[in-house]
């Protein structure tokens, strides 16, 4: 909690000297949630760090092994695959979203009849219960007697083994999270477009340019921030998928659809290998820190309204 | 071309445009509403029946007489209802306070905790839990939801308060309020929107969260997402009773969706935005 | 009612210093402006009074007790702010009535109080509605009542007509001054429109990078500017300044003309450079005076007024300043491009030195 700390210092600082602050201080408002946080957030990451170092299996003698748990993970195979199927699927599931997300956006930011009940259904997916769904995707992928074969056979393709075979089942389950996650990047989006100024377009207009060309040289630049916000959130929350994945394949098959997320579990709920466990936490950890980091980097450079835009 | 024909082809081509854009959701859910009310022998047709004969009520019927979905449905309701309004009361004041005293990096705490993999906090709230001896409880389940629903409560609280005018604040100083008479008389409600907002949004994603229940939840305690993942694993699957299950447990949010879509989108969309 | 006294005053944030040392004393029932450009510190000082800004040093007394410590709610001090800052959720006449709620006021008080209040400013039908269903005059009114509900000891006001348009604006000048002969409640007013200071106020204090110019009544000010600030910042077009030098009796400019100055050399000044300000409307016709051309005229109807460059002056960006502004009363058929030939009337002319801007 340094931060909070650091910035009532500098509070502070600006009262120098006086016996009595006239303002009313504001922390009895944040303690009781501080107290949370530092219990359930706080308190679960320093301790994870802790078991990270330690051999540690449930039901057994605990016993500090130093940085042995790292080590062993670089030359673990099964988390090398893990690591790799992660960021293919991140990747994926990045990029379909971004750009159908984009394409719905610009859609939606005209006028549409029933705009709000569209909306509605349309962010449906995302605010479902990802188990719920899962379960239907699974039906939906069935080979013999799911309805996604049957579709393609309409059009002569097919049929695929969806989840059920080592080479479709990642873009299976990309398919999945890009229905269920495409509408928060045009929501994003969305926001971006009602933000933008209208006088650009009109002179656009006036000075003769095309609607791809107004697309390409006024829009796509000035929502790029908005983009680069929907690429971070996105990243985050692909890297962090579980449910759909645990729900639809636990990493099958065979591990063909293994992330890190499903082998720490497995690790760690599964072998009840503690120790290792976290330390697959902390590097899982540390993957999605440096990553937040290096695009809000980007998006630093990105932002053309960054004094006001944030 | 000639002006009404053209007119003509831009409508039909706006309406292709909507179809085009709520499909997938709208097939999806219709299939899942198909697939619920369906006897195994139409689900198992081939091609595929989207509107049966006879409609499998008892799909419905079942899910609700064999596996305790109701005691299920309960804990759901306990768990969410509990983490959710323990949120609000320790977030708002939490986001008033944060907001009012301009801490912008105390922030970058509620951020971390949302990029962090849900599963790194299980595993030593897990270990605590079993050494204060109270798996077997829904309170295991109640505290770790906190994790969810009050970083949601404070951010979107923060992002309020911040637009709400620190001059109605003074002026109420000023009219010889104390601090607490100006957060329950001026900013609370002003800031009820936002409260909404925070409510709605933790209520969804509490109630859609099934990571925590599948480590933490004994057979009495399962919430429902947890409980029909468990239909799929334990039983001789059977697509029309777990549909029907599925979308029971996703009914309430799905409703919830659609009426209050605004204040969602604004959630979601403030969250995201500053978010980054 | 109420005296107000700030002694010496000082506002830093960190290094910087906002408000370097200010003292004024407010008689009980008097209305005092404090006027300024943006970020002189006048607000800031306002502030510091109502209590919601800290006081770096120096003290602030209501009433004979220093308050420095006390805060807001304890003041007995009622602000306007200048976006009203009502409440939006309360009625107009809970908004009115919260201070007295918050102190437990018995119920029959609050009434007849806010009856009397709501009558004084004719809001009488609006106590029923909410902020959003008023316009800017009716919002700018109730906030005022918020204030004279409580019977303060002071009153405070922040820049509260600028959200109005103009006529409004007016129009609300005359209410506020007749409040404040009515209720004779001690008034701090800040504002950056001098003609707002000049015709409300008992006292005007000019403010200008966190230290007063002068302190006086409003046509002490305008007659007798104790600096350049004071003189270019009172009045309305702003004072003519010309740069020259003191020599004999008169007043030689930088191109060679004569000024007037009637006999009110300064004692040992021969050959001193000075700076010479005239009020626009101090000008008339005369054909030994200043040579100039017409570069445009504004008629508004009740007067004239005339921007003329000097002969000698070149046109161009870098010599607008020295172009002089003329307001006459009388038409006239000057043209753009005529020469005329004025000259100031000695007895309203200034004299101040260029180094330090005082008054000579």
């Amino acid at each position: 909690m340094s931060i909070l700390a650091s910035s009532d210092r500098v509070a502070g600082a600006a009262s120098v000297g006086r016996t009595k602050r006239l303002r009313p201080s504001y922390w009895p408002f944040v303690v009781p949630a501080l107290v949370v946080v530092v219990g359930v957030i706080v308190f679960p990451w320093v301790f994870t760090l802790w078991m990270s170092a330690m051999e540690w299996r449930v039901g057994e003698e605990q016993r500090f092994v130093g940085l042995q748990n790292y080590v062993r993970l670089a030359t673990d195979l099964r988390f090398l695959e893990a690591l790799g199927h992660t960021l293919v699927y991140t990747a994926l599931s990045v990029v379909a979203p971004l750009v159908l997300g984009t394409a719905a956006a610009l859609a939606f930011n005209t006028k549409l009849p029933a705009r709000g009940l569209l909306r509605g259904i349309f962010v449906m997916p995302m605010m479902a219960t990802p188990v719920a769904i899962a379960l239907v995707w699974t039906m939906m992928f069935h080979p013999q007697l799911g309805v996604l074969n049957y579709l393609l056979s309409q059009i002569g393709i097919g049929p695929l083994q969806w989840v059920y075979h080592p080479s479709t089942v990642i873009l299976s389950l990309v398919l999945v999270e890009t229905w269920q996650w495409t509408p928060l990047v045009m929501l994003i989006v969305l926001g971006g477009l009602a933000s933008l100024p209208t006088e650009p377009y009109e002179s656009a207009q006036i000075d003769g340019a095309t609607a791809w060309q107004r697309f390409r040289y006024l829009t796509l630049p000035m929502i790029k921030p908005f983009l680069m916000v929907a690429v971070i959130i996105r990243s985050i929350d692909a890297l962090k998928s579980f449910d759909i994945l645990y729900t639809i394949t636990q990493g099958g098959p065979g591990t063909a659809s293994e992330t890190i997320n499903l082998y720490l579990y497995s690790v760690a709920f599964t072998y009840y290998d503690i120790g290792y466990g976290s330390a697959i936490a902390v590097v899982f950890f540390v993957l999605i820190i440096l990553l937040s980091l290096v695009l809000l980097h980007l998006r630093q450079r990105s932002a053309w309204n960054s004094g006001d835009g944030k | 071309m000639s002006r009404p024909l053209r007119k003509l082809l831009d409508k039909a081509g706006m309406a292709v445009c909507v179809l085009l854009l709520v499909s997938p959701a709208l097939l999806f859910f219709l299939w899942m509403l198909s697939l619920s009310l369906k006897f195994e022998i139409d689900n198992g047709a081939y091609p595929p029946i989207l509107i049966p004969d006879r409609f499998a009520w008892k799909n419905y019927t079942t899910i609700f007489e064999g596996n305790s979905f109701l005691l299920y449905f309960w804990n759901s309701l306990i768990v969410t209802g509990a983490a959710t309004l323990f949120a609000l009361l320790v977030g708002v004041p939490a986001g008033y306070g944060i907001a009012r005293m301009r801490a912008h990096k105390s922030a970058v705490v509620i951020m971390i905790a949302r990029m962090t993999p849900g599963l790194s906090f299980l595993i030593p709230l897990f270990l605590l839990f079993q050494w204060l001896g109270l798996l077997g409880t829904l309170w295991p389940q109640i505290i770790i939801h906190l994790v969810v629903t009050v970083p949601i409560v404070i951010w979107i609280m923060i992002g309020y308060f911040e637009t709400t005018p620190m001059e109605l604040e003074e002026a109420a100083m000023v009219d010889g309020a104390t601090r607490w008479q100006i957060f329950a008389k001026v900013a609370l409600p002003i800031a009820k929107p936002g409260i909404v907002v925070a409510f709605i949004l933790s209520v969804i994603f509490s109630w859609n969260n099934f990571v925590f229940g599948i480590v933490l939840a004994s057979r009495e305690t399962r919430t429902l997402p947890v409980a029909v993942y468990n239909m799929l694993s334990f039983e001789q699957v059977s697509w029309g009773p777990l549909a029907a299950a599925a979308l029971v447990v996703t009914l309430p949010v799905l409703i919830l969706t659609v009426a209050a879509q605004r204040q969602i989108v604004a959630g979601l969309t403030a969250g995201a935005v500053k978010g980054g | 009612m109420a005296s107000v006294s700030i002694r010496n005053v000082r506002k830093s944030y960190g290094p910087v210093e906002i408000i370097k040392g200010v003292s004024i004393d407010i008689q009980d029932g008097e209305f005092v402006i404090l006027v300024g450009p943006s970020g002189c510190g006048k607000s800031t000082l306002l502030r510091m009074i109502a209590g919601l800004e800290e006081i770096s040093g120096g003290t602030v007394a209501i009433d004979d007790r220093v308050v420095n410590d006390v805060p807001p709610k304890d003041r007995d001090i009622a602000m306007v702010f200048q976006n009203y800052a009502l409440y939006p959720h309360m009625t107009i006449a809970d908004n009115m009535s919260f201070a007295l709620r918050l102190k437990n006021t018995a119920k029959s008080e609050i009434a007849a109080k806010v009856e009397r209040a709501a009558g004084i400013l004719g809001l009488g039908p609006l106590l029923g509605r909410f902020p959003r269903q008023l316009s800017g005059g009716q919002r700018q009114r109730v906030a005022m009542g918020r204030a004279i509900v409580r019977d303060p000891k002071v009153f405070l006001f922040d820049e509260p007509l600028s959200n109005l348009d103009a006529k409004l604006r007016v129009q609300m000048r005359t209410e506020i001054k007749e409040m404040h002969q009515r209720l004779k409640t001690t008034t701090v007013y800040v504002t950056h429109d001098q003609i707002e200071a000049m015709t409300m106020a008992d006292k005007i204090v000019v403010m200008h990078d966190g230290i007063i110019e002068q302190i006086g009544a409003p046509l002490d000010l305008y007659d007798n500017p104790a600096n350049m600030f004071v003189a270019g910042f009172i009045g309305s077009p702003a004072m003519n300044f010309i740069p020259g030098s003191i020599g004999g009796d008169g007043f030689t400019t930088e191109d060679g003309s004569r000024l007037p100055l009637g006999g009110r050399v300064p004692a040992a000044s021969d050959g001193r450079p000075a700076v010479y300000g005239v009020r626009p409307e101090h000008f008339r016709l005369a054909d030994e005076g200043l040579a100039a051309e017409v570069v445009v005229v504004e008629p508004t109807g009740s007067e004239t007024q005339m921007v003329l460059r000097p002969l000698g002056v070149k046109a161009g960006r870098e010599d607008r300043k020295r172009e002089l502004t003329w307001v006459l009363r009388e038409r006239t058929g000057a043209r753009p491009g005529e020469v005329v030939r004025i000259a100031p009337d000695p007895a309203l002319a200034h004299l101040f030195n260029p180094d330090t801007g005082l008054r000579l």
